[in-house]
């Protein structure tokens, strides 16, 4: 019994530390002071701020002061897969281009990726982009440990690489490549969006994981931070998890499974845009929407009809706009032979936000102009 | 009733009456007010209806046109993409981006069958962004796309065929329009007129995020309906049923408190609505504030309408009191005016009366009808007396007494400018005119008439009075003194038109005389230096007689000259030898040549047509003129040129020919050679170096040549020289000259030496010509060289043609060491323009053979060589009939003593027995008493005392004696016109000779008479 008493006191004294810790974290994973960060996710109240909702996605970017050297830029990037998230990315960058060429300078750019994830196919892009004559090479690291040498690769042969939107490959992770822009706190949005969850069910029930893409470290970094607060709560437990290398489809299924397996499952984590849009549909499905809560990635229309219908309790909406407006940006400097410091930060960070029912039809109008 | 309590009355009811006015006009316009809105409501209703109605199928027609239009700018641009611009996919994006601003989307993108999509700027996959890229798209498509960040576009994609991109097949080619931007043309939201225009799928949803009234943007217009208070005769189950099934229609509904009216129509090719919502109260706001703004005015305007009654009927009576009582007092100020005016008036008709009366004047008058109808005609006794009519008995008071004595010539002048001021209903008209009438006792006169009209107010007469006056002894007066006036004109133009003519006269003479009259005196006093040198004086004496012959040519021409400008002056063709003209005119010029030191150059090219039908005397003056012109204007040391050249036969019979005059003179400017052929035009540096001249020279000489068929041109240049050419053709006489071979001369050589190359040209063609090798050199010394090669060479020339007169060597040196090397038998001839009488000597010492004068003809120069080598002497050839006058009998009639003498001296050394009469009376009476064969001939003199050379010879040709009526009478006379001629064969004479007398002319004339057969 002591032993028992003695295992709990040491649990607690474990989550509490690493509540500490994760707490320093969060202060130290160095969120924007600005508006984007404030507006990070809001653990107190899963009563989602109007506020909040309406600075989620900044679309008012305008260009900042700086005057390119050049009046032409060629940029390269490759992303992780055709998926609509990134087609958010692509409208930043495509206003952003639109803005350079108002202002005199023309963006040229091509934005590709393969239909499903495929490391080895970011490889090859990466290498024939090399043999071309761009002036920045940005990626979406689809796998850190395989793509990291070759961007190294590059980066030592004069190319000026950089890593952008959802995932990146770190000087940590051994990669030299010169900047990032997009999400830094995939570990801290997992963590956010499960203690809303958790404190939804009152700190007990059985819950279900679904990842996105395995090796994506974005994917891999939120089922991380999900899995550490699971492990915080003891009447908590994480009964089932999947990949669905983003696909709805697959996500679909797995929920299927999910829910005829676990007929008491509480709830369902999700770690991407698919995942949430094909929990939602399969717990329609089973006609288990009041029982089951989904937490989720991403602004998928459908998603966010889900959140708004109160199928989906709460999702995780990243800047993508913001993304892909600061990826040009960044490009052009790093273009012109600035090195990260002054004129732009080694890391540029971009915000999520979290919201819940009574933001989402807010969310929906702001995103895709739908009223009810 | 008094007068106070009728005034009482009259006010009483004019107020009375306007309070009722007042009254019914405000019940009125009430009533009108308010049925006009009523109205006005409806109205503006049926028309909002239709007005939504035309707006909407406006705009949608607008969107669907939009639509159709991006289509075929897709097909169009695909139509023109062609390999070049597939080459790369910088290429491309050139191409794209060109395509995308010159149709002004926001994208235009081909896609791959990789999904790849291709922009101007970008190259991005797009499989997810597109939904459309995932169907096989077989047909053009309209999709709308909510985009991230609530950007709705509209795309339009359409499939693509056979076109490939780096080894990609392009599946889609699309353009993407911004929905707001598409309808922000068409939008209708302003801040005082609350109407909306939005575009919704079928279902209701909102393609825009536009506002649409009281529903915010993107919000479902069906959904939001459903809950409205729909409006009479609106059914929210027919909206629904009316998008669903795309069908056009209105309807009004309360939504959120507001009324608003709704139409709404199918856009063409698409699943869209178009719609246009207008709120209730625009409308009624409207006609409320028309129809208060109606009320307000119409109060307004009644409350002003009764007071400006009233003020009018104030007005009015107070008025009416002033004007009576002015009324008084003007009736009595006009009583005192009109006897006033009536005392005055017959004083003023009495003055009138008695002016008529002192200046003559007898009035008249006429009443008109409205119609404008003549009703009475008044003449008063003094018109009728200055007609010379006593009493209305013989002149009646109608319009026909008078107009039907009114002179032909002024009748219908005068009747004409009558009624035009009669019917002149303006007035402005006035009769005023002269015209002579026909009075009774003293025929044709002049009077003066003038009157006016009094007119009614639509300008019909009423009476027409005037006066009549006298003006015959003013008007003989005038017509004298315009006759007087022109007189004098014709006269002035007279005698300055005989001035003018007497001026040029004298101009021509002084121009021309002078030339010949030079030669001869010259020649007279070379004669006379040289009297003891019998043949030299022959040879002085020919040239004088060549200038006599021409000056009384001149003195002819001159006479002519008068007759030129009535173009009396004819050409008369005859046989002439242009070689004589040529030969004639140097020796005329010759003696001006030497005095002034010219070097004179003359001779011809290609005649080979020497006699010819033309008039030898105006030829002559032609070229004299130019000839005397060189000279005058070249000075000493200078080169006069003459050449004649055949240009080719013109026509059957006709030789064209070109007289080339050139001189190394002062020149002409450029200005002053447009007017060289202008009369009394002299060039201004030709009057300043006091060079003589009356500028009639050129004009004379132009004249003829136009009278010859020709034309004459002029180059010049100022300080270096003119040339003058004259083309004239001529008809040939005798056809060519013989240009056949000299028998004796075919193959030998000649050598031709003349420092003129020209001359070295001609002679050594005429040389060709008759068979020998002509050399020629227009150098002396090389001439001898020449002459010895062909000694050395056993070669030698047959013929020697040598000019006199050459820089190097003198032609007599030339000759004399050119006969130290041939000997003395070769012929060597002297070729020269000079006279060479003075050298002559000494040349034939030194070996010349003959003297040739240039300018040399072919056939002088045949004539010469087929001599033998020597010039015969010129004897004087006497005539085979010298002797065939003898014992013939002349009657000379002459009064003059001198001719007399002429006359006897010529007719008896060529063996007549003359008899001579004083005039024509006492040859009459001569012929009357001379027996058969007195007499063979009368030659007579025109102009005589007593009876005259005419009367003369028609006295005799009536003598009854049948033995002189036929006698030859021929006329010599100074009388040498045409029409004297004519006059003198008219008056029965045979012959005309004229004076001076040309004795071979005479003698060919007596010949023909006095040997008829």
């Amino acid at each position: 019994m002591l032993k028992k008493l003695q295992n709990k006191i040491s649990i607690y004294f474990i989550l509490t530390a690493l509540s500490c810790t994760c707490s320093l974290a969060l202060a130290g994973c160095g969120h924007k002071t600005d508006n984007k960060t404030s507006s990070a996710s809001n653990l107190e109240s899963n009563s989602g701020n109007y506020e909040d909702t309406e600075n989620a996605v900044h679309f008012d970017h305008k260009l900042e002061e700086y005057q390119p050297l050049k009046k032409k830029y060629n940029f390269y990037f490759t992303y992780k897969m055709v998926h609509p998230w990134w087609d958010a990315v692509a409208l930043g960058i495509e206003d952003a281009a639109k803005q350079y060429e108002e202002a005199g300078t023309i963006i040229n750019y091509e934005y590709l990726a393969p239909n499903a994830v495929s490391a080895r196919n970011q490889i090859q892009h990466l290498k024939e982009a090399a043999g071309q004559n761009f002036d920045v090479i940005g990626v979406d690291v689809a796998d850190t440990a395989l793509v990291t040498p070759t961007i190294n690769t590059l980066i030592e042969a004069g190319k000026k690489v950089m890593t952008f939107s959802s995932s990146d490959a770190s000087k940590e992770d051994g990669c030299k490549r010169i900047a990032y822009v997009g999400n830094t706190h995939n570990y801290q949005d997992g963590a956010d969006l499960t203690e809303a969850l958790c404190e939804k069910l009152d700190y007990q029930g059985k819950v279900a994981l679904l990842v996105g893409t395995k090796g994506a470290p974005c994917h891999e970094d939120r089922a991380l931070g999900a899995q550490d607060v699971i492990t915080k709560y003891p009447d908590m437990k994480i009964v089932e998890t999947a990949y669905d290398e983003d696909s709805v489809e697959n996500a679909y299924q797995y929920t299927q499974k999910f829910l005829a397996k676990h007929s008491d499952l509480d709830g369902i984590i999700c770690c991407n845009m698919s995942n949430p849009v094909g929990a939602a549909r399969a717990v329609i499905e089973a006609g288990r929407e009041e029982k089951i809560m989904i937490v989720g990635m991403d602004h998928d229309q459908e998603a966010l009809q889900y959140l708004r219908d109160g199928v989906i309790y709460a999702l995780g909406v990243q800047d993508c706009y913001s993304i892909g407006f600061d990826t040009v940006q960044v490009a052009v400097k790093i273009a012109d032979g600035l090195t990260p410091g002054e004129a732009y930060p080694e890391k540029t960070e971009e915000i999520t936000t979290i919201i819940y029912q009574d933001g989402a039809s807010a969310m929906l109008q702001t995103l895709y102009g739908e009223i009810d | 009733m008094d007068l106070k309590e009728q005034k009482k009355q009259t006010i009483t009811f004019a107020i009375w009456g306007g309070i009722i006015i007042a009254t019914v006009l405000l019940v009125t316009t009430i009533w009108v007010s308010n049925n006009a809105r009523i109205g006005t409501n409806q109205a503006v209703n049926q028309v909002s209806e239709f007005y939504l109605e035309e707006l909407a199928g406006r705009r949608a027609r607008v969107v669907s046109e939009d639509l159709k239009n991006s289509f075929m700018h897709m097909k169009s641009a695909l139509e023109i993409l062609d390999e070049s611009n597939l080459k790369s996919q910088e290429t491309l994006r050139s191409f794209l981006g060109k395509v995308r601003k010159l149709y002004n989307v926001d994208k235009f993108a081909l896609v791959d069958d990789n999904g790849i999509v291709y922009t101007e700027h970008s190259t991005v996959s797009g499989l997810s962004r597109y939904s459309f890229l995932s169907e096989d798209l077989t047909k053009p498509v309209i999709r709308t796309s909510n985009l991230y960040g609530a950007k709705k576009q509209v795309i339009l994609a359409m499939p693509v065929e056979d076109i490939f991109f780096q080894k990609s097949k392009i599946k889609v080619c699309f353009i993407q329009l911004n929905i707001d931007e598409m309808l922000s043309s068409l939008t209708l939201q302003t801040s005082d007129n609350e109407t909306y225009c939005n575009l919704y799928y079928r279902n209701g949803a909102s393609l825009t995020n536009s506002d649409f009234g009281r529903l915010e943007g993107g919000t479902n217009l069906l959904a939001a309906l459903a809950d409205a208070d729909m409006g009479n005769g609106s059914s929210y189950t027919q909206l629904k049923d009316d998008f669903t099934n795309g069908r056009s229609g209105q309807t009004s509904f309360k939504y959120q408190g507001t009324q608003e009216d709704l139409c709404y129509l199918p856009v063409e090719g698409t699943n869209w609505m178009m719609t246009i919502l207008i709120r209730d109260n625009v409308i009624s706001n409207q006609i409320s504030s028309i129809s208060s703004e109606m009320m307000r005015h119409s109060i307004i305007q009644i409350i002003i309408t009764v007071i400006a009654m009233l003020i009018v009927f104030l007005g009015l009576i107070h008025q009416s009191r002033k004007n009576a009582k002015l009324l008084l007092e003007q009736e009595k100020a006009d009583g005192n005016r009109i006897r006033a005016a009536l005392t005055q008036l017959e004083r003023e008709q009495m003055a009138m009366k008695n002016i008529q009366a002192a200046m003559g004047s007898g009035p008249w008058s006429m009443e008109f009808n409205k119609k404008g109808e003549m009703i009475s005609c008044t003449w008063t006794d003094t018109f009728r007396k200055m007609l010379g009519y006593e009493s209305e008995g013989d002149f009646p008071n109608k319009l026909e007494s008078w107009s039907d004595l009114i002179h032909i010539e002024d009748k219908d002048r005068i009747m004409e400018e009558y009624w035009d001021t009669v019917k002149d209903y303006t007035g402005q008209k006035t009769y005023d005119v002269q015209y002579q009438i026909l009075t009774r006792d003293a025929g044709w006169r002049w009077f003066h008439s003038a009157g006016r009209l009094s007119r009614r107010e639509d300008g019909s007469p009423i009476t027409f009075v005037g006066l009549f006056v006298d003006i015959n002894d003013e008007k003989e007066m005038a017509q004298q003194l315009e006759k007087q006036k022109t007189d004098l004109q014709d006269a002035l133009a007279a005698a300055q038109h005989a001035n003018k003519a007497k001026t040029t006269f004298l101009n021509n003479m002084s121009h021309d005389i002078r030339t010949p009259m030079n030669a001869i005196i010259g020649f007279t006093s070379l004669a006379a230096a040289h009297i003891d040198n019998t043949e030299q004086v022959q040879d002085y004496l020919a040239k004088i007689t060549t200038s006599s012959n021409h000056l009384l040519s001149l003195i002819n021409d001159v006479l002519d000259m008068s007759r030129i400008e009535s173009g009396k002056v004819k050409i008369e063709e005859k046989e002439t030898s242009l070689p004589e003209i040529m030969h004639d005119l140097k020796t005329i010029v010759q003696a001006d040549i030497t005095s002034k030191q010219l070097d004179f150059y003359i001779d011809t090219a290609d005649v080979i047509h020497e006699h010819v039908l033309c008039d030898k005397l105006r030829l002559n003056q032609v070229l004299l003129n130019l000839l005397s012109n060189a000279m005058k204007f070249t000075k000493p040391g200078g080169i006069v040129s003459v050449r004649i050249l055949e240009k080719g036969t013109a026509s059957d019979g006709c030789v064209s020919y070109e007289f080339q005059i050139k001189d190394t003179g002062i020149g002409m400017s450029k200005e002053f050679q447009k007017h060289v052929f202008e009369p009394f035009e002299r060039e201004k540096t030709s009057t300043i170096s006091g060079i003589q001249g009356t500028g009639l020279g050129m004009a004379i000489t132009k004249n003829i040549v136009d009278m010859m068929g020709g034309s004459i041109s002029v180059s010049s240049e100022e300080g270096k020289g003119t040339t003058f050419t004259v083309s004239l053709q001529f008809k040939t006489h005798s056809g060519s000259v013989q240009q056949e071979a000299i028998p004796q001369l075919k193959g030998l050589r000649a050598l031709v030496t003349d420092d003129d190359f020209n001359t070295c040209s001609s002679v050594t063609k005429m040389l060709s010509t008759i068979g020998m090798r002509p050399d020629w050199t227009t150098s002396g010394k090389e001439a001898v060289l020449r002459t010895k090669l062909a000694w050395e060479q056993n070669d030698n020339y047959a013929v020697y043609i040598i000019d006199w007169l050459m820089p190097d060597m003198n032609g007599v040196e030339v000759v004399r060491r050119i006969r130290r090397i041939i000997g003395e038998e070769t012929p060597i001839i002297i070729l020269t323009a000079y006279d060479w009488s003075d050298i002559e000597e000494e040349a034939r010492k030194a070996g010349v053979t003959a003297f040739c004068s240039k300018p040399i003809f072919l056939s002088e120069l045949r004539e010469i060589l087929e001599a033998p080598y020597a010039i015969q002497s010129a004897e004087i050839q006497t005539s085979e009939n010298d002797n065939s006058f003898t014992g013939k009998k002349i009657l000379l009639v002459e009064d003059n003593e001198l001719n007399q003498e002429i006359a006897v001296e010529i007719l008896q050394e060529a063996g007549f027995i003359l008899d001579v009469a004083d005039d024509g009376s006492v040859a009459v009476d001569k012929m009357k008493s001379a027996a058969p064969g007195q007499y063979d001939l009368i030659l007579m003199d025109i102009q005589m005392p007593i009876l005259n050379g005419y009367e003369a010879t028609k006295q005799i040709r009536s003598l009854e004696n049948p033995a002189f009526t036929d006698i030859p009478i021929i006329a010599m006379t100074a009388n040498a016109f045409d029409e004297d001629k004519k006059a003198a064969l008219d008056a029965g004479m045979n012959g005309h000779i004229a004076k001076p007398i040309d004795v071979p002319e005479l003698m060919d004339l007596l010949k023909i008479m006095l040997n008829p057969v």
